[in-house]
């Protein structure tokens, strides 16, 4: 699949374009940071952006959605499950890091059992990846395999060259979405110049610790009191799960009113205290080092198991921590033996 | 008193529905003796009766707002009555506080209130039941943080 | 700003050594700029890490709730109007704590900086007199240091501590006079405008807690929000839902809120928490003549109460 470019100034038009057949989310501006909207016109949005504060996990796996709702009738009871209609979603300058952290909730819902409704909206969602050219200094995605180009888990995937973006075109679903378009194909020149680019923005960030081998690490010092200095000042309030593009642990809850209800499946966070309270009292994990030690190993050690690494480095637990707590930090200390930090 | 209810034909114009938290000892006692003198009163208002104004939790205010209920009324005994010696004067605080909080949010003023009936106040009580049903009727349905399942 | 740092480290040295006290509780150098973090030192040596600057943002006292160890910890003036609450409510002994007072010139507000910069990345801050460098990749930007801190900080009365064992530097000026300008010119605005704002900062919430977590003074096992019979608010994030987090946690710290501050600094999404709490401070205030964390012999406003208290709200029929 050939390689296509496209003007800047010419990016509007285009979502202007996509937005009559599709329902695009793209970086917003809004109260000074980024966010991932649903666009009316290509003019709402801006790729100058480093990150988005909220990771878009949320377009394939909202913070709260009905799972089935229910009518009361006499004597029966009438289900209803709602039905995934909306109009292809497209995700518009998504970076790596965030698409990584797609693949990996693909991992969680699109294996056996499937999830219906995240399976519903993934099988038509079509990813239009950013790479970046600078990072922030909470980044970290080279660490984990990752980096500020790289294009898997992308339908099409953007590099910024100046005036224009060069356009990978990586799949089917990708092409698709451009076969309207009039993209002049990309020069040889134009190909060489994003992929240094995106070999400079590479380099640029070098791993800040060896991640390999860390689950047999891990799982040694699962009893190491390092942890209560590493989780020490957590004050458990679950922003980095929230904002996580990995983190996954739901909740699902009831709500009714008279003869109507609705069963909803919302996010949870591990590391809120009750998250792991069992109904005859006993909680597993009831002290923030227990909590705090079972998020890294969740993301460093059980989920690499079997389905690669659950963090993408994209650095929002780091930058929106009130605490400062830096998993980079924890790793470094926890990876290499012995000095507690 | 004039029974209003009664003259007017039925209509499907909308009625506010008000619920009222009447303390054991007076309120409801007041509310009772409306009953047996046989003052009418706007049935719009659905009764429940808790042992003291100071018992009544925030939350059973707040959880009526988020059902769509236009319109809440605590009342208590008297200051200096209470059957508990100090619930009233608890309450007294905690509704100072809750009711200008909720106004200052934007809802609207009218759609909760406090009041004092003692056992002997039967038409006290129907009038404080006229005057709440009134105000509610002239703010609307409610609108403001009701949750739709 | 330096005298003051080596004066705390002499002082938790000192502690240390002398063993008066396990841990000093106080603040190091973070990872990345705008950030200083809550650090745990147990050891003389380990003193050095001990800093002062104008990003010790978190409100310390949380850290002494269920802390069975003796503790020293370094206290601004907000953070030791949180311990005085906490000594009140018996959620720590007096003789528990040995509190380093520290004379407070206010903490910046990185949200609003992200925001003054349109979120672009910041390699390094350099706080000097009375600006802050910026400087990121491709630009360097200076802006005033008390233009860009935190709103708690901008209307503070009480910069210097309350309550301490041993001041580490010389008291600030203060600014005179318990006064809440912000909250009577939201008065004034019409239903429907206070409606609009309160939804709309609603809106943003994405009931992550982190307000709720940060407070020291939020401190229950287990949260009205965890309670599920009854239930008392959905978890999800609906408007109704999340409106009445917000109002129930300001109405369960009524006349307990300090206003330092910590829920806003933490909010990830920079909304306006603190508003309903300081709304609740003024009526407290005015109604019943109460300020919290002032004095440890004064009762809680709803602990209590007076034959006389302002019946303006009855209703007469």
């Amino acid at each position: 699949m050939k390689d296509k470019t496209i003007r800047k100034k010419d990016v509007s038009d285009f979502l202007d374009r996509l937005i009559q057949s599709n329902r695009v989310y793209a970086p917003v501006m809004e109260n000074g940071y980024f966010l991932f909207k649903t666009i009316k016109s290509g003019s709402e949005v801006n790729l100058d952006y480093q990150n988005a504060k909220m990771s878009p996990k949320d377009i394939l796996f909202p913070q709260s959605e009905a799972l089935f709702r229910y009518q009361l009738e006499k004597r029966d009871v009438e289900i209803d499950v709602p039905v995934q209609d909306e109009p292809n979603p497209v995700i518009f300058g998504i970076r790596p890091c965030d698409v990584r952290g797609i693949q990996a909730l693909n991992n969680v819902f699109s294996k056996n059992p499937k999830d219906p409704y995240f399976e519903a909206r993934r099988s038509k969602t079509v990813i239009v990846g950013l790479g970046c050219k600078e990072t922030h200094n909470g980044c970290f995605c080279t660490t984990v395999g990752g980096g500020p180009c790289t294009d898997d888990g992308s339908d099409l995937f953007l590099i910024d060259i100046g005036d224009e973006y060069l356009i990978r075109v990586i799949s089917d679903k990708g092409e698709d979405l451009l076969k309207e378009e009039d993209l002049m194909d990309a020069e040889a020149q134009k190909i060489t110049a994003a992929a240094e680019v995106a070999e400079k923005a590479q380099e640029a960030l070098g791993p800040c610790v060896e991640v390999q081998g860390s689950k047999d690490i891990l799982t040694r010092r699962f009893n190491d009191p390092v942890w209560g200095a590493i989780a020490e000042k957590c004050i458990g309030c679950g922003v980095c799960t929230y904002l996580c593009p990995t983190c996954h642990c739901f909740d699902i809850c009831d709500e009714a009113l008279y003869k109507e209800g609705k069963r909803i499946r919302i996010w949870d966070s591990c590391q809120y205290p009750l998250f792991t309270r069992l109904a005859s009292g006993l909680n597993p994990r009831d002290t923030v080092e227990k909590r705090i030690r079972q998020r890294i190993m969740h993301k460093f050690a059980y989920f690499p198991d079997e389905q690669g690494m659950l963090c993408t480095g994209c650095g929002r637990c780091v930058i929106e921590c009130p605490v400062n707590l830096d998993i980079r930090e924890a790793l470094k200390v926890l990876l290499r033996t012995g000095a507690a930090q | 008193m004039e029974d209003q209810k009664m003259a007017e034909p039925k209509t499907a114009k909308w009625e506010p529905t008000i619920v009222a938290f009447l303390c054991n000892w007076c309120s409801y006692a007041g509310a009772d003796l409306a009953g047996i003198s046989r003052i009418q009163y706007p049935n719009n208002v659905r009764i429940i009766r808790v042992a003291c104004s100071g018992q009544v939790n925030p939350w059973f205010i707040l959880a009526n707002i988020q059902q769509g209920i236009d319109g809440v009324l605590i009342s208590g005994c008297h200051p200096g009555e209470c059957h508990y010696l100090t619930g009233n004067y608890r309450a007294r605080r905690k509704f100072a506080l809750l009711k200008s909080l909720l106004q200052f949010v934007g809802l609207e003023e009218g759609r909760i209130h406090f009041t004092w009936v003692s056992a002997s106040e039967g038409v006290r009580f129907a009038r404080v039941i006229e005057k709440v049903t009134d105000i509610v009727r002239s703010l609307g349905p409610a609108k403001k943080m009701v949750k739709r399942i | 700003m330096d005298a003051l740092i080596n004066r705390i480290r002499e002082i938790a040295r000192g502690l240390l050594r002398e063993g008066k006290v396990d841990v000093v509780i106080g603040f190091e150098e973070g990872t990345i700029p705008f950030h200083s973090r809550p650090c745990f030192v147990r050891s003389p040596d380990e003193a050095d890490r001990l800093i002062w600057n104008n990003f010790c943002g978190n409100n310390l006292a949380k850290y002494v709730v269920k802390r069975k160890e003796r503790m020293a910890i370094v206290a601004k003036g907000c953070d030791t109007r949180a311990l005085l609450e906490l000594i009140k409510e018996k959620q720590v002994m007096r003789d528990q704590i040995y509190i380093i007072g520290v004379p407070c010139q206010g903490m910046i507000d990185r949200v609003r900086v992200e925001a003054e910069l349109r979120s672009r990345p910041v390699r390094t801050v350099e706080v000097r007199e009375a600006t802050f460098l910026i400087t990121g990749k491709d630009f360097e930007k200076e802006l005033d240091i008390k233009e860009f801190l935190y709103p708690s900080c901008q209307e503070c009365i009480r910069k210097n501590p309350v309550i301490f064992d041993e001041l580490a530097g010389p008291e600030v000026e203060e600014s005179v006079g318990k006064t809440y300008p912000d909250i009577e010119s939201f008065e004034g605005l019409s239903d429907e405008e206070r409606w609009q704002y309160f939804s709309h900062e609603m809106s943003r919430c994405i009931r992550c807690y982190a307000c709720r977590n940060a407070c020291p003074l939020c401190y229950c096992t287990e949260c009205f929000v965890d309670a599920s019979n009854p239930q008392w608010i959905g978890k999800s994030v609906t408007e109704s839902d999340t409106a009445l987090f917000h109002i129930m946690r300001a109405f369960h710290l009524a006349g307990r809120c300090v206003e330092c501050g910590a829920c806003e600094r933490s909010c990830p999404l920079g909304i306006d928490i603190r508003k309903l709490n300081r709304k609740l401070s003024k009526d407290v205030h005015v109604l019943f003549n109460y300020e919290a964390g002032i004095s440890l012999d004064e009762v809680a406003p709803l602990a209590t109460y007076r034959p006389d208290d302002s019946e303006a709200f009855i209703l007469e029929p």
